[in-house]
């Protein structure tokens, strides 16, 4: 899950087959995963099968087809929806939600009638969108067939109901219908084809709904499909009802001149009233040349006379009105105005990464509104070669030459505003943030930022994660970029190669620009982005909530983390394991510390002879168990008390903050070891985190091994990741060899002598005392070298060493 | 012509091809990408190139028939196969064919990128007059 999670930043190149490997992998192991369970519970869960084979076909279904037809919703609020819902609302709604709900850009209100639902509504018109079939009567007939049918009963009542809850928000009542095709590769442009209607009163939205979606069968759009040696009338049209804003101006912007890239300025468009004037090209309008650099000042500008303006209302719907004489000279939209317009494109522009072509109204009150935001093609010729690059790249110091890995992909320029907890500034927007660690500061600016580095870190933890969801490029693990990085300098991050300059390399900046497309943006991205949907995210947390039931799984996480659960609940039960006399092999373990250790013998672990009764420490034969339990019960290593762990004036403030309540009491029968003479397996839930630790120990010292395993906790990611350093470096001084991302560790050590084991087991023992309380006390960096020199230090005092 | 060197990229899954052509392009290579292997032998039949990138499995001639093709032709081209089924056989059968490198995917861009610089060198010492 984490190997697929690192492949959405763009470092690596991988193909649909990858896809369809990681699903037949996942899908197996969710099985064998299933069915072990099964084995243990005696035939429990039986739902869990069902559940691992919806899954499984869902992502299947995404993978195999290409264009595929998420079924679901009729209707889908703007709100809801982002990239990832691209095959369901089109490409043009989805990044209207995306904007709206990634970057806060003010878009209308609306809702969006999906592909599933112009799927049902085509065939029960008799038309089969999947099929390639040329059509048997003319265009003319096909459109007039899909204006004039019916629309299915649900999707009537659904679109009435979206449009009542519309209503109840007030503002304008006419509404822009308008076309959001499915780009079947992602990347045909089928710009300007297909039909919007504006100024339409809602009595007759259903009506100018069959009117767009019959534009997929206009003439111009299947000449266009059969030049692009497409089926000529296959395709799916979902469709926006957006809520007209009533328009002061409107009009177009791009983020880069088209016929001068190099010239490194915004070109805005603007007409009084609605932007149609600007979008049609139909009248003259007011052309303005902004500064991509902050404060934005318009370099150039030509007003026209603008006569007249296109405006829409209740009674006229959609009309032309005569502009004052003596208002045709003066400019539509004020420089302010067009300087928080290009603040706007830019941010738009570096979250798509590359330059855009985005339609805005401003409204009455001044305020500005983006409709529509796409790519803008840019011709190939003006792309800066690999010559220019490789030039203009080398006259600018190096700071940062690969150091690091590349979480996700991209260039970015800005200032350099090295982020800490104890800083007073908020970082500036378009930043190049740097850190020591992912501290909450830093993921709280992450959407703002131009790029991240950070000196730790890896592109499997959770601010990779973060960063490539806003799609900021991130170099983690740079070493020493807080060191070497200051404040205040202009630098272009070039997280594709992994190389930091010192100030503005342009080149690089326009060659971004320019690109084609990105990977984001690519159908196998957005695939996987889809299928992690359904594996990743962990529903079930809590093992005591009455909604922790096999039922309620819905990921192949939630699967896993339940047959866990299960399977220790099943094993502690004692039903699943009996003595060769038919007598429960489970017994609770007597201990001075309240760990509630439940025993599974399978052979010679505890001393013959026991009966029913616990057992205690001196019954166990267990050659593992007894030295971890020689650490564990040494003087302070199961510390209650914070003074005894000698950690004095923090330890002292995160008691008062009440850290150190609630969490840390353990639950009954959650602790379980598996034992024999020379064998361990011991399984700890302690607070939120698990641990578990495996081995066996004997004379032979070809057969012995420790693997120790750990993670989870109570606390947010930044102190686990802490949390999980110290663990690494202590393990590593005691020779494990140790790998981990986030806040997980494992640490393995084999093949060392009786003796030797002994000493790491009791030191592992001690651990596990040691790390009950980390994760909360690790406020800091800086506490983590003074947390694993405290840990060495008792653990040497005590042997004599 | 470009500084770095001349290759043919040939996957039959378009995104393969033009992530590659992007980030090649960006270091100063000039490429051209086929998705269909019959295609992409026509070119090689009119013009030499430094380096060919080529998937393994593809429908119609594989990459092991592109490399023995670019042997029997263009002695001095270097061939990178990358792959998501690196059979042993297949591996085996490249390395005799005189394969440049063996690449498994995913791959990480960096590392295709500086594979095809060396291979790049290696070809262009090979065959230097050709070029001329």
């Amino acid at each position: 899950m984490a190997e697929a999670g690192e492949m959405l930043g763009g470092e690596y190149v991988f193909d649909t087959q990858y896809l369809k490997t990681l699903a037949t992998g996942l899908e197996e192991a969710m099985h064998r995963v299933v069915y072990h369970l099964q084995a243990i519970t005696g035939r429990r869960n039986q739902d869990l099968f069902d559940t691992v084979w919806v899954i499984a076909g869902e992502i299947q279904a995404a993978i195999e087809s290409r264009l595929v037809v998420p079924k679901g919703d009729l209707v889908i609020p703007i709100d809801r929806i982002d990239q990832e819902l691209a095959e369901a609302v089109g490409d043009k709604m989805a990044r209207l939600g995306e904007i709206k709900k990634h970057l806060g850009c003010r878009v209308p209100d609306g809702f969006v009638v999906s592909a599933y639902a112009c799927q049902q509504f085509l065939e029960g018109v008799g038309i089969d969108p999947t099929s390639p079939d040329n059509p048997t009567e003319t265009l003319r007939e096909l459109r007039r067939r899909v204006r004039d049918a019916p629309l299915p009963k649900e999707l009537a009542r659904d679109i009435r109901q979206g449009l009542k809850a519309l209503d109840r928000s007030g503002g304008c009542d006419l509404l822009a219908i308008r076309s959001s095709a499915l780009g079947e590769d992602g990347q045909t442009s089928f710009a300007g084809l297909y039909e919007t209607v504006l100024g339409v009163a809602p009595e007759n939205a259903l009506h100018a709904y069959k009117r767009v979606v019959a534009s997929l069968y206009s003439d111009n759009v299947v000449a266009y499909r059969r030049r692009r040696g497409l089926p000529p009338i296959q395709g799916l049209m979902p469709v926006g009802f957006l809520k007209m804003i009533p328009a002061h101006a409107g009009g177009v912007a791009y983020s880069l001149d088209p016929t001068r890239p190099e010239m490194d300025v915004i070109v805005v468009s603007a007409s009084r009233g609605l932007g149609k004037t600007v979008v049609e090209g139909s009248a003259p309008v007011d052309t303005f040349e902004v500064s991509r650099q902050p404060p934005h000042e318009v370099t150039a500008r030509r007003i026209a006379n603008k006569e007249a303006a296109y405006v829409a209302d209740l009674e006229m719907g959609l009309h032309r009105v005569l502009i004052a004489e003596a208002e045709r000279r003066s400019p539509a939209i004020t420089d302010e105005q067009i300087a928080k317009m290009a603040a706007a494109t830019l941010m738009i522009e570096r979250y798509m990464k590359r330059a855009q072509d985005i339609e805005w109204t401003v409204d009455d009150e001044g305020r500005l509104h983006i409709l529509q935001v796409r790519p803008l093609p840019l011709p190939a010729s003006e792309r800066p070669v690999g010559r220019m690059i490789q030039n203009a790249a080398s006259q600018y110091p190096i700071l940062l030459d690969r150091q690091g890995a590349v979480a996700c992909r991209g260039i970015g320029f800005g200032r350099v505003h090295v982020v800490d907890d104890h800083g007073p500034t908020e970082p500036p927007p378009r930043a190049v943030l740097v850190a020591r660690t992912s501290t909450p500061r830093l993921a709280a600016s992450l959407a703002e930022a131009s790029a991240v580095i950070t000196d730790v870190g890896t592109a499997t933890g959770h601010l990779a994660a973060i960063a490539r969801e806003f799609r900021v490029p991130t170099i983690v693990d740079a070493g020493d970029a807080t060191r070497v990085l200051e404040t205040g300098w202009e630098v272009t991050v070039d997280a594709e190669e992994n190389v930091v300059y010192r100030g503005r390399v342009d080149e690089l900046l326009r060659f971004r620009l320019m690109q084609q497309s990105t990977f984001e943006e690519r159908l196998e991205f957005r695939l996987l982005r889809r299928i992690l949907h359904r594996i990743a995210p962990l529903n079930l947390v809590d093992p005591e909530s009455p909604g922790f039931t096999a039922a309620n799984c819905t990921t192949y996480h939630d699967i896993i983390r339940f047959a866990h659960e299960e399977a220790v609940r099943e094993l502690i039960s004692g039903r699943w394991v009996r003595t060769p006399r038919g007598e429960s092999a489970v017994r609770r373990l007597i201990l001075e510390i309240p760990l509630d250790l439940v025993l599974i013998d399978l052979g010679d672990g505890l001393r013959q002879g026991l009966g029913t009764r616990d057992a205690e420490v001196d019954d166990i034969e267990c050659a593992p168990l007894r030295a971890l339990l020689q650490g564990l019960l040494s003087e302070g290593a199961w510390a209650t008390d914070p003074a005894d762990m000698d950690l004095e004036g923090f330890m002292a403030s995160a008691t008062r903050a009440g850290a150190l309540t609630g969490p840390l009491a353990t639950r009954p029968e959650q602790n379980l070891a598996i034992l024999s003479d020379e064998y361990l397996h011991l399984n700890l839930k302690l607070g939120y985190h698990f641990n578990i630790v495996d081995c066996y120990l004997a004379d032979q010292r070809n057969h012995n091994y420790i693997y120790f395993r750990f993670a989870g906790g109570v606390t947010e990611i930044t102190r686990r990741s802490r949390r999980a350093v110290v663990l690494r470096r202590i393990l590593e001084k005691f020779d494990f060899v140790t790998e981990g991302s986030g806040d997980l560790v494992i640490g393995r050590i084999k093949k060392i002598s009786r003796d030797e084991m002994v000493d790491r087991l009791q030191m592992v023992g001690r651990l596990i005392g040691f790390t009950r309380q980390l994760d909360i006390l690790l406020r800091d960096d800086a506490l983590v070298d003074r947390s694993v020199n405290l840990f060495l230090q008792k653990v040497y005092d005590e042997s004599g060493k | 012509m470009s500084q770095q060197g001349e290759v043919l990229v040939l996957d039959d899954e378009p995104i393969v091809c033009e992530r590659l052509m992007h980030h090649l392009e960006k270091h100063d290579f000039s490429v051209e990408t086929f998705t269909e292997s019959p295609k992409a032998i026509d070119r090689l039949a009119e013009k030499t190139f430094d380096v060919v990138v080529t998937d393994l499995k593809m429908r119609g001639p594989t990459g092991l028939e592109i490399l023995h093709y670019v042997r029997d032709h263009q002695p001095g081209t270097q061939v990178i196969i990358i792959t998501g089924f690196a059979s042993i056989d297949s591996m085996r059968e490249a390395e005799y064919g005189g394969v440049f490198e063996f690449v498994p995917k995913p791959f990480q861009m960096e590392r295709l990128t500086s594979l095809v610089k060396k291979a790049s060198r290696k070809a262009r010492k090979e065959h230097p007059k050709e070029r001329a």
